[in-house]
């Protein structure tokens, strides 16, 4: 179990990591898989934009946060690492899979983010839902395309 | 969790920003370590008297044109200096942090209030309109215009290296005046990284100026005749002073001073949320704010004994956990709670003033003299939040201001007891309440002699478009810094009674 007691510049820290990375796994998926390069290419554009949302919400706001003595309790954030490394060998379908497990899980961070910031401004909890809901609409693209993939073979 | 970058690499060598220019200084260099690591991060000029008529003459030659650039021109420059300032939010953010020891989270706090005053002053357009009314008399009309006065001077405190100052210069220049802002000779970096901003935001030369010094600047700032006004953060002692000396060279002042603020917690308090804002704030910034808690005062209202001394017990018992669990080490460590109090001299102060509490039959309940830190770091000047119980306001650690992560929990019986406490002190900068009470709330507000009164907040900062007030030995001056009142005080109302034949 991870610190569950998480100051906001760590979850804000943790946000800004996932798009990142997030952002340059999409790059690499559209390097790798030209079939799908423009789906990627806007997918890590998104992540990009997701990054710039969540900071500037984050700096935005934060004197507030911090009149209110909040910390985000409870919001275990080893829960929500994701391996998103692309071995040599992995396939369209594998790299997918991985897609759409690294978006159920951010999905799920934002939306227990979100739900934990609530008695913040709202502003803060509204960028929250805004990044999760990006993610699914992402997930059930990918699916989308990984159910193709499988229909094709 | 990893500490983040650190902005600052290399030793830096601080210079003046005089007449647009970045100008080395032949006074003696003082160093500036980073109160989390031990290490040495600049080296800041003690200028001398000759600089500082310089930079004097420089503000002098600039307000002649200055005062003539219209004001939506002055604004733009402030809009230009707004968006290099957001560009820059996390560099500023971390220098803070790194110069003053207060976490990251903090630091970024401090930056965003910061360019809320930048915010503010580019509506000076409309802020410095004055008024007029036609037909006073039989074909006459009468007319109020605000015109900027000249030259400011700026004294900073150390525990607010970015926003302070902004809480003043930007409404001065944007009236049309120009500023030599002093930064704290223990906190100088971040008035210079905004100095090197000023200077990409368009500002002409003069108008913005940075010396760099200690007591010996700030008394050639009291001392120049062509000075027209200084504000002044700081000591009660020290405020007193400069109040006393600009009266006797016809400056205006306005000068906070120090506090000791009490926090009230009602019966009908909502226990959860109050504990929260207290431990921002008392331990926020490690104590080391003028708008922090300091006596934390449980008030039986309405409750017989038993009750009270339930009540009593359960906001003590609470209140010690949560301070109790606060993380201390690095500000720029992202799990950090409370980072180090500035420098070492401060913590020998707060360490005397524990003593004292022990000393004078206070319950120290939680001792913060054991330095708990989340890293392995030099505890130089570190210090894990402190709390006494059982203080009376007799007490020199409920009377005086400690300025440290030092909570003292006091018990009082009725709420008319609780604001005679607060009126025995000699302080008056802001005060705090907790109560379900709409009642209890308005006689908080309605009697309390504080500049800034809190109903369920725990640190009652005025934002940018209010004035952060003051009373008694908290503030001496008439008009208070940021929003309308700072207009006021950068500019002359000039009064103008027309009559045409």
């Amino acid at each position: 179990m991870g610190n569950l007691n998480l100051t906001t510049s760590a979850i804000i820290g943790f946000t800004e990591n996932l798009e990142d990375s997030s952002s340059v796994f999409y790059e690499r998926l559209a390097e790798r898989f030209v079939e799908s390069k423009d789906i990627f290419q806007t997918f890590a554009t998104a992540c990009k934009k997701t990054k710039i949302l969540v900071t500037r919400t984050y700096q935005e706001t934060i004197s507030d946060v911090l009149e209110t003595g909040f910390s985000f309790e409870g919001l275990d954030l080893g829960n929500y690492a994701v391996e998103i490394d692309l071995s040599e060998d992995t396939t369209y379908t594998d790299a997918l899979e991985i897609a759409i497990a690294l978006e159920e899980k951010s999905h799920r961070f934002y939306l227990n983010a979100a739900k934990l910031s609530q008695s913040l401004l709202a502003t803060i909890p509204r960028a929250f839902i805004k990044a999760g809901e990006g993610r699914i609409k992402r997930k059930l693209e990918l699916q989308s395309l990984l159910d193709n993939t499988n229909l094709v073979h | 969790m990893p500490i983040l970058e650190e902005p600052i690499k290399e030793t830096l060598h601080l210079r003046n920003y005089i007449d647009g220019e970045w100008v080395d200084s032949k006074g003696e260099p003082n160093d500036v370590t980073n109160p989390a690591t031990g290490k040495l991060i600049a080296r800041v000029p003690v200028s001398t008297e000759d600089e500082f008529e310089k930079a004097v003459n420089a503000a002098k030659g600039a307000f002649y044109d200055w005062r003539r650039t219209p004001p939506l021109a002055r604004a733009r420059c402030f809009f230009r200096l707004k968006e290099l300032l957001e560009e820059n939010f996390e560099e500023l953010s971390r220098i803070q942090t790194m110069e003053h020891g207060k976490t990251i989270d903090e630091s970024r706090g401090e930056t965003r209030r910061g360019i809320e005053m930048v915010e503010v002053a580019t509506g000076i357009p409309s802020l410095m309109m004055g008024y007029n009314l036609e037909d006073i008399a039989s074909g006459i009309d009468e007319y109020l215009i605000r015109q900027p006065l000249g030259v400011f001077g700026i004294i900073a405190p150390f525990n607010f290296p970015f926003m302070v100052p902004l809480w003043f210069a930007p409404y001065a220049i944007a009236a049309g005046n120009c500023v030599i802002i002093k930064p704290s000779p223990h906190v100088p970096l971040s008035q210079t990284k905004i100095a090197e901003l000023v200077d990409e935001s368009g500002f002409p030369p003069g108008v913005w100026n940075v010396v760099h010094g200690g007591e010996a600047i700030a008394s050639c700032m009291m001392e120049n005749r062509d000075i027209k006004g200084i504000c002044f953060v700081g000591s009660t002692p020290v405020g007193k002073e400069i109040y006393r000396k600009c009266g006797e060279t016809g400056k205006r002042v306005i000068a906070q001073c120090g506090a000791k603020n009490f926090l009230l917690v009602m019966p009908d308090a909502d226990l959860e949320k109050t504990i929260a804002a207290c431990m921002t704030s008392f331990y926020g910034n490690a104590g080391q704010r003028c708008l922090s808690g300091a006596n934390l005062v449980i008030v039986g209202e309405g409750l017989n004994k038993q009750e009270f001394d339930a009540f009593y017990e359960k906001v003590v018992n609470a209140f010690i956990a949560s301070a109790s669990k606060i993380k201390v080490g690095y500000g720029l460590d992202d799990s950090v709670q409370m980072g180090p109090v500035q420098n070492k001299q401060r913590k020998e102060r707060i360490l005397g003033f524990i003593q004292k509490g022990i000393d004078e039959g206070a319950k120290l309940r939680l001792d913060g003299r054991n330095v708990r830190l989340v890293e392995d770091l030099p505890d130089t000047c570190f210090l894990n939040p402190t709390v006494f119980t059982d203080v009376t306001p007799d007490m020199t650690i409920a009377r005086e201001e400690i300025f440290g992560p030092v909570a003292n929990i006091i018990r009082t019986e009725s709420f008319d007891d609780a604001v005679e406490m607060i009126h025995s002190n000699p302080y008056g900068n802001a005060s705090c309440i907790f109560t379900g009470s709409g009642k209890w709330a308005r006689e908080f507000q309605y009697r309390v002699e504080c500049g800034n009164i809190g109903i369920n907040i725990g640190i009652a900062a005025p934002m940018a478009f209010f004035p952060f007030s003051g009373m008694k030995d908290s503030f001496f001056g008439t008009l208070h810094g940021q929003g309308q009142e700072a207009i006021r005080f950068f500019t002359e109302s000039k009064v103008v009674i027309q009559r045409w034949f």
